[in-house]
């Protein structure tokens, strides 16, 4: 069939219009084989606009489309469905973009032009060469396996709980809550926070549709999004195991503390009333806030950022919690002295300065310092360390408490194998994208909530809760299919040799070997299109459906000639 | 595998010979074949007609002594071989490959790219003297056989094909075990294990190396570096030769585009070469559009894009064995251009095609640094 391509060039207000040339574009275009039509529009977005296309494909009895407008990101969706209404497959489409990466940027009207139409011919060189693509649908399960049982765990547990949607929570100790259960109050608003994890784990035991492992560690996810199998044993006597499928996994392990033994500066483990902030908490819990020998102490040094330096990050919390500890300490032991030794204070956010001003006073000292060590001198401890100005000091003090950093928890690397995702800065699993995709991963259907991604408070860990949440109810509905990736690799029978390079730079491990072909296989479900493989194949075999080598031969060709 | 900290190339073990070296190579083999340490052996062998060799894989030891260690010609390149027997699978068989230095580089080039299957397979190199061009021995077999056993025991490699005659890696370079005749006294031959399966062999048939292979190591050092200096003053030669996109465009004008080269290359591993598909045909109007802007088209079309698209894609592998220039039927010096591009492309990442079998090909080798060159470059 003779291809009869419609070039449509947007001026989107004045963004494109001001800056390039559109009739010198279009002059530009008119005449390439093939090409039977070329307009400009006012704004193609807009539904005047839309309706507009999509007469004309019917009008002209368009093949494949070209529009020149904004960025992919912005409007490609838009146009691949005016494609769609208009009767022509969405994948006979291409989008240049002449407004960010002309318009925007090139201050020269005449060059901007030239980019723009140079850009244009090359949208017009590889459209040519599309070919129409075509949606598939799989089954897939909205079950949902959510790995430890604090804060995020239980939260993500409840709200995607239903009827129709199974939560299967598995926590490696014996009972649920985490690390927020050794808290008497949180920050900033001092709550109790017993009463509330209590109704948390009720709710949970409760719930018919969350069915709890504790003592259990996950053993296998094999599978993809909408597909995962598992197998989770636990880790009692008999050693049963369990398998089943979801959809979806999140990982919510939490985080774990700095050991201060790492390094010697703080005494911690050699001086007596030395204590982490932890310990803390449970003597605060216990009500009994005292000194090796019984007594209350009269004055307490709260030391931050221990394990900042060894760890590499500041774990955000610590700062606020040694306030509370300020709290605590205030509350229960009149005219108790208290100094806070830092070297930044992070109070971010809209409550935390208020808490801090109301925190501080009357024997409630902030220190910045340095080179801080915590020695012994007669019956109390000695705190020496450096002012702003360098000058060396020392403080006695009756108790030093240790703010440490947070650190992942032990199993955090052995999970990120089990579950085919990787371990990034200090030792907490990779999320996506640092802005844009902070609880998804490399792998499709597999989420981090809370700590696990890196030092958070509770208000954080639960909005990253909500946000999993949000991400599983609206990909994976009960009775719906899953859209999996169109635009994905395909490996040729007949061309692949079987050296199994793609297997080995495949990040999704969508490829596996059919030993008895000896030929390497795309798995059309996990595939996510990125062409790595493409890449790696020494003999052709590999190719990626919508990025073939002709199509960006012909791109280039047009975008360099 | 050799590593600079590997002293086992030091230490061999001698053999005396009976009669000749080929005939006491062939004992060792057929002794292995006796202890069950190999199940068959593949090796050159002369054709029933006496014109030719070809590779056979041995499983009757009677017909050993029939296996030309060193044949005078490579009309196979034994990776081929090698590849053949196992690319579907190792099997249970044990097999000796007995093989020249280069076909060795060419089979563990093959293993990294899962061509080959080696658990199986023991790799046995000699020292090459070279092969004689596939043109000259069939033109005259009888005379090519005399020239090239009395050439090759002075170690005289005048007669060899020149690719041959620039090779600075014609001993021991990766394999299991290795047999050295270079500066072994007459009737006697050096037995030196490569590598751990390598030394098992030996342990099994009763052999200990311990004896110093300093005479052979020394012979070998001298033959590499008079080697190593011709192969640079000839490629520097080809070079001003063929740089230059006029050049190599006359240099490839005689090719008849028959693919020969590939067909023989040991390391053109795909199953079906771009070159030989469609997306190389173009219809008419494509044909005389190219015509209408260079003024003319030459068909068939794309040689030179062929040998340079060849460069891209195995320069990396190549193993400079030369058999893509004793089948180029109009003689262009296909071979020593490959082996100088490759010496170019290898060197950017200090890679050494077939050294060893634990470097991965560079191609699909990511480090961070590497862009550090583009960085730099654009600064």
């Amino acid at each position: 069939m003779e291809k009869k391509i419609g070039v449509y060039v947007c001026e989107c207000g004045p963004n494109i219009a001001e800056k390039v040339d559109i009739d010198k574009v279009i002059n530009a275009v008119s005449s390439i084989d093939g090409v039977a039509v070329v307009e400009k529009f006012k704004l193609l977005c807009s539904g005047d606009g839309k309706k507009f296309l999509e007469d004309e494909i019917k009008k002209h009895n368009l093949t494949h489309l070209v529009v020149a407008a904004c960025s992919p990101k912005q409007h490609e969706q838009t146009f691949m469905e005016v494609c769609e209404n208009a009767g022509i497959n969405p994948y006979l489409f291409q989008l240049a973009n002449i407004r960010e990466q002309c318009a925007w940027i090139t201050e020269d009207k005449d060059e901007a032009t030239e980019k723009a139409i140079r850009l244009t011919k090359a949208a017009i060189g590889r459209v040519r060469y599309h070919s129409s693509l075509e949606k598939k649908e799989l089954e897939c399960t909205p079950n949902v396996l959510v790995i430890g049982g604090g804060v995020a765990g239980i939260e993500t547990s409840l709200q995607l709980a239903s009827p129709d949607r199974k939560i299967y929570l598995v926590e490696k100790s014996s009972s649920l809550g985490g690390l927020v259960t050794n808290f008497e109050k949180t920050f900033p608003n001092m709550s109790l926070t017993s009463d509330v994890m209590k109704q948390k784990i009720q709710s949970v035991n409760e719930n018919e549709n969350i069915k709890v492992f504790t003592d259990a560690e996950v053993e296998e996810v094999l599978g993809f999004f909408g597909n995962f199998e598992v197998k989770v044993k636990k880790r009692d006597e008999d050693k049963s195991s369990a398998e089943f499928n979801v959809g979806a996994v999140v990982l919510a392990t939490g985080s774990t503390l700095f050991d201060p033994k790492k390094t010697s500066q703080y005494g911690y483990g050699e001086l007596d009333n030395v204590v982490t902030a932890l310990e803390f908490e449970n003597m605060n819990s216990s009500g009994k806030i005292t000194l090796k020998n019984g007594k209350k102490p009269n004055s307490v040094a709260i030391i931050h950022c221990v394990g900042r330096d060894e760890t590499g990050y500041c774990s955000e919390v610590c700062c606020m919690y040694s306030l509370k500890f300020v709290r605590y300490l205030k509350d229960k032991i009149s005219n108790v002295k208290v100094s806070n030794f830092y070297s930044d204070l992070c109070i971010p956010g809209k409550t935390y300065q208020k808490f801090y001003d109301q925190t501080k006073g009357k024997h409630v000292d902030f220190i910045r310092s340095a080179d801080l060590k915590v020695t012994k001198k007669g019956d109390k401890l000695n705190i020496e360390y450096k002012d702003e100005n360098g000058s060396k000091k020392n403080l006695g003090a009756d108790m030093a408490i240790l703010a440490p950093a947070m650190e992942p928890t032990s199993d955090a690397s052995g999970l990120a194998e089990v579950a085919s995702i990787s371990i990034g800065d200090g030792g907490f699993f990779s999320e996506e994208h640092e802005k844009l995709g902070q609880i998804s991963t490399t792998t499709e259907g597999i989420y981090i909530a809370g700590c696990a991604q890196g030092p958070k408070n509770i208000s954080e860990t639960l909005v990253q809760a909500d946000a999993v949440t949000g991400k599983i109810l609206s990909s994976l509905i009960p009775g719906k299919k899953i859209e999996p990736e169109v635009k994905i690799s395909q490996i040729s029978e007949s061309f692949c040799i079987g050296c199994k390079k793609c297997i080995n730079v495949c990040s999704y491990g969508a490829i596996t070997f059919d030993e008895a072909k000896k030929i390497s296989v795309v798995n059309e479900a996990i595939c996510r299109g990125c062409g790595n493989c493409v890449a790696a194949c020494p003999s052709g075999a590999a190719t990626l459906k919508h990025f073939t080598f002709n199509q960006i031969y012909q791109e280039l060709m047009e975008a360099v000639q | 595998m050799i590593k600079s900290e590997d002293n086992s190339k030091n230490k061999c073990a001698i053999v005396s010979s009976k009669s000749d070296t080929k005939e006491s190579v062939i004992d060792f083999l057929k002794k292995a074949m006796d202890e069950g340490i190999f199940d068959a052996v593949l090796i050159p062998m002369m054709t029933p007609a006496g014109d030719s060799f070809a590779y056979v894989l041995i499983k009757d030891k009677t017909l050993l002594k029939d296996g030309a260690p060193l044949s005078p010609i490579m009309s196979v390149q034994g990776a081929k071989a090698v590849s053949s027997v196992t690319r579907l699978g190792k099997g249970k068989m044990k097999i000796a490959a007995v093989m020249r230095p280069c076909e060795i580089r060419a089979t563990v080039e093959l293993s990294k790219l899962g061509q080959t299957d080696l658990e199986n397979i023991t790799l046995i190199s000699m020292d090459c003297p070279g092969v004689l061009p596939l043109s000259d021995f069939l033109g005259d077999p009888k005379k090519g056989m005399k020239l090239f056993y009395d050439a090759a025991e002075k170690w005289d490699y005048k007669p060899m094909r020149p690719v041959c005659q620039i090779c600075d890696k014609s001993s021991m370079i990766a394999g299991d075990l290795h047999i050295g005749t270079l500066g072994a006294k007459k009737d006697t031959f050096f037995i030196i294990s490569n590598s751990q399966k390598g030394k098992n062999v030996l342990d099994k048939l009763g052999i200990d190396p311990k004896e110093s292979a300093d005479s052979w190591q020394a012979k070998v050092k001298t033959i590499t570096e008079e080697k190593h200096k011709k192969r640079e003053k000839n490629l520097k030669e080809l070079k001003s030769k063929i740089g230059g996109l006029d050049n190599l465009t006359d240099t490839f004008s005689q090719c008849i585009n028959c693919h020969n080269c590939m067909r023989v290359c040991p390391v053109c591993y795909c199953r079906l070469c771009y070159f030989d598909s469609d997306k190389v045909k173009h219809t008419s109007e494509d044909y005389l559009k190219i015509a209408e802007r260079k003024g003319s088209i030459r068909f068939l079309p794309d040689t030179t894009l062929f040998q340079m698209g060849r460069m891209l894609h195995m320069s990396i592998s190549c193993v400079s064995c030369g058999a893509c220039e004793d089948a180029c039927p109009v003689s262009i010096p296909v071979a020593q251009i490959f082996s100088m591009i490759a010496d170019e492309t290898q060197g950017l990442f200090d890679y050494v095609s077939g050294r060893d079998i634990e470097e991965p090909l560079p191609l699909i080798t990511y480090k961070e640094e590497e862009l550090n060159d583009v960085e730099d470059s654009n600064d």
